[in-house]
């Protein structure tokens, strides 16, 4: 037994020597966090880091039950599952025994508990500039698996996608962005979690000033009429968590909303609701979210 | 009969009228009542937005007041309310489950989902009632309390098991904001119970006195309390369903309109309802003025108002015991 021990322990010293240590720094929503070697195994419980890791090609080793983004769930499906998005089940996570954790957004508050099991880093983005958070992540995964390479590339991929939505927004008209949660909506302006699209594309927001609250602003639909946007994009938060309740198309098609510039002209563009909600973040979620603006904006006179 | 009868019928009724008019002006978009007539924009505004919103408020707002007034009586016990005991948590549970088991279910498929669940759940409330000593009047809305709580819990824990907990946030908070023309129409079907019940106040007045008096007066007990039974389940169903959980009018109107008036039902009935109507609407406003141009909803607003109206109650009580 003591010898077994030994041994182990030599390997260990061995491997140690093998594989030069590469401790790197790196900056997290908790701030900076040096990791001692790259990881074999990730447990990530964060839809976004989950999408900016495929990336680069990294698989977690485990993933949360549902991950909302059909992308990801395909890509995944084989990765255990270590709880879920709110609530990791730390059993799992121990019989895991991975070499690192991420949380981020809604899981980050679990970040003390999973801690415990594993080094953990929170990689939460939050707030108007997200993109710019999004490439901070993305380079520090490409720092924390040795794959600064591929990050610069992806780093690449999602400027470009945003540059070409920026120049097919330019010019066309003002934009609101609203969120449907089965018949009541709410809405979002620059600054809040989805001001991003405002700042990034330089989309004039057709409120100039609602308030940055993490859950949007409850408005009547007399607030959209009065806005009178000539876009109208729409997150249908149903949708997002894949529940098929009530559309968001059948919440805003009524008298009022029919009414505006954006309705009228055919403008209101459903967003991939997890993609832009869930996910939100992510280097390929936010590229598709980036490719459905575009697409849209393009089609415009 | 007291003698500030005529004065706070006319308060009431000038309010409620002063109300109706303020509703009808304020909202997000420019809109001045008079330039309906002229322009046809506005008459538009007026039919499609601002009118509904107001006939909502005032039929959610008389039914609910009915409501708490007929279970009231039914558990002969002035300090509950079906958004405390467990009526409304079950009309939740009833919509819960047709959206997770039937999806696509319409609006009037989820009422008649809804209106069951909370007739059961109130049934259950009921029989359980009945079976505590009359002689601790306060067990009644604390067993309500713990009823309404444990319904609840079923729900939360349904919704997190499914992801819908903010979905369930929407309906519990009482709302207006998504009252349009062609979304509320269902609400006057409240109205058709508040009408019922006017028709059956006086047998409802005997079966306050309980089941032994009333009996003894000839009257079928059984029939009334499920007649009331349905009543208050039809109405919680039809709130929850197109505008969320609206708490307190339940409890506090009927509580001070028999202040004023006594316990004559047929009497008080039109003035509980006039009175829910417009705490529900004047609340409403003021949710839509506080934070103009943004909304807060009624459900928030009256948890402020009617914590306060029901404190006053408590503490002016022994004046006029």
């Amino acid at each position: 037994m003591k010898f077994a021990r030994k041994l182990a322990t030599m390997a260990a010293a061995l491997a140690m020597v093998a594989t030069p240590a590469l401790a790197v720094e790196v900056s997290t929503a908790a701030g900076p966090k040096t990791i001692d070697k790259v990881p074999q195994k990730v447990a990530v419980y964060d839809m976004a880091a989950i999408d900016t890791l495929a990336s680069i090609g990294i698989k977690p080793s485990g993933v949360p039950e549902k991950l909302f983004v059909p992308e990801l769930t395909e890509a995944n499906k084989d990765a255990a599952k270590i709880g879920t998005l709110f609530e990791p089940d730390l059993e799992a996570l121990n019989e895991l025994a991975p070499d690192l954790v991420v949380v981020g957004g809604r899981s980050s508050a679990k970040a003390e508990a999973t801690a415990k099991v594993a080094p953990t880093i929170d990689m939460t983005m939050d707030g108007d500039d997200l993109l710019g958070q999004a490439k901070e992540r993305l380079a520090a995964y490409g720092e924390i698996f040795g794959k600064a390479d591929e990050a610069a590339a992806a780093a690449g991929k999602l400027d470009a996608a945003v540059e070409a939505a920026r120049q097919a927004v330019k010019g066309k008209g003002k934009a609101l962005i609203i969120m449907t949660n089965g018949p009541k909506i709410t809405a979002y302006g620059a600054g809040s979690r989805f001001g991003w699209v405002h700042k990034a594309l330089d989309l004039e927001p057709a409120v100039a000033n609602i308030e940055a609250s993490g859950h949007g602003e409850a408005v009547s639909f007399e607030f959209i009429s009065k806005a009178n946007p000539d876009w109208l994009l729409v997150l249908d938060r149903a949708a997002a968590i894949g529940s098929s309740d009530q559309g968001a198309k059948a919440t805003l098609d009524n008298e009022l909303v029919a009414g505006t510039a954006a309705w009228e002209k055919g403008q209101v563009i459903y967003l991939p609701a997890a993609d832009f909600y869930i996910a939100a973040g992510g280097v390929n979620s936010t590229q598709r979210v980036l490719s459905v603006i575009e697409q849209a904006f393009a089609k415009a006179q | 009969m007291p003698k500030t009868l005529p004065a706070a019928r006319v308060a009431v009724g000038a309010s409620l009228v002063l109300l109706f008019l303020l509703s009808l002006g304020i909202g997000v978009d420019d809109l001045s009542i008079r330039s309906a007539a002229v322009d046809s924009a506005a008459l538009q505004l007026l039919l499609v937005s601002r009118l509904p919103r107001t006939l909502a408020a005032i039929l959610v707002g008389a039914g609910l007041a009915i409501a708490g007034l007929v279970m009231q009586i039914l558990v002969r016990n002035r300090f509950v309310e079906p958004t405390t005991t467990g009526t409304d948590q079950s009309a939740a549970l009833g919509v819960l489950a047709v959206t997770i088991l039937f999806p696509a279910a319409s609006i009037a498929t989820k009422t008649v989902v809804a209106a069951s669940a909370a007739l059961a759940g109130t049934s259950a409330f009921l029989a359980m009632a009945h079976r505590l000593p009359p002689t601790q009047p306060f067990l009644i809305p604390l067993f309500g309390l713990i009823f309404g709580g444990v319904v609840g819990a079923a729900v939360t824990f349904i919704a997190w098991q499914f992801d819908l907990l903010q979905f369930v946030d929407v309906w519990t908070k009482g709302e207006f904001s998504g009252v349009l023309r062609g979304r509320y129409e269902m609400l006057w079907l409240v109205a058709a119970a508040v009408v019922f019940a006017w028709w059956i106040a006086d047998r409802l007045t005997i079966a306050s006195m309980g089941r032994d008096i009333s009996t003894g007066l000839g009257l079928n007990y059984q029939r009334i309390v499920q007649l009331g039974l349905v009543m208050i389940a039809i109405i919680s169903a039809l709130g929850v369903v197109v505008v969320g959980m609206i708490p307190f009018v339940g409890l506090v109107v009927p509580n001070l309109v028999s202040r004023l008036m006594g316990d004559n039902l047929r009497a008080a009935l039109p003035w509980v309802a006039a009175t829910g109507s417009t705490l529900v609407l004047g609340c409403d406003i003021l949710g839509r003025i506080i934070r103009y141009p943004y909304e807060i909803p009624v459900g928030t607003v009256l948890g402020v108002v009617g914590a306060g109206l029901f404190l006053w109650i408590l503490f002016r009580r022994t004046d006029h015991g």
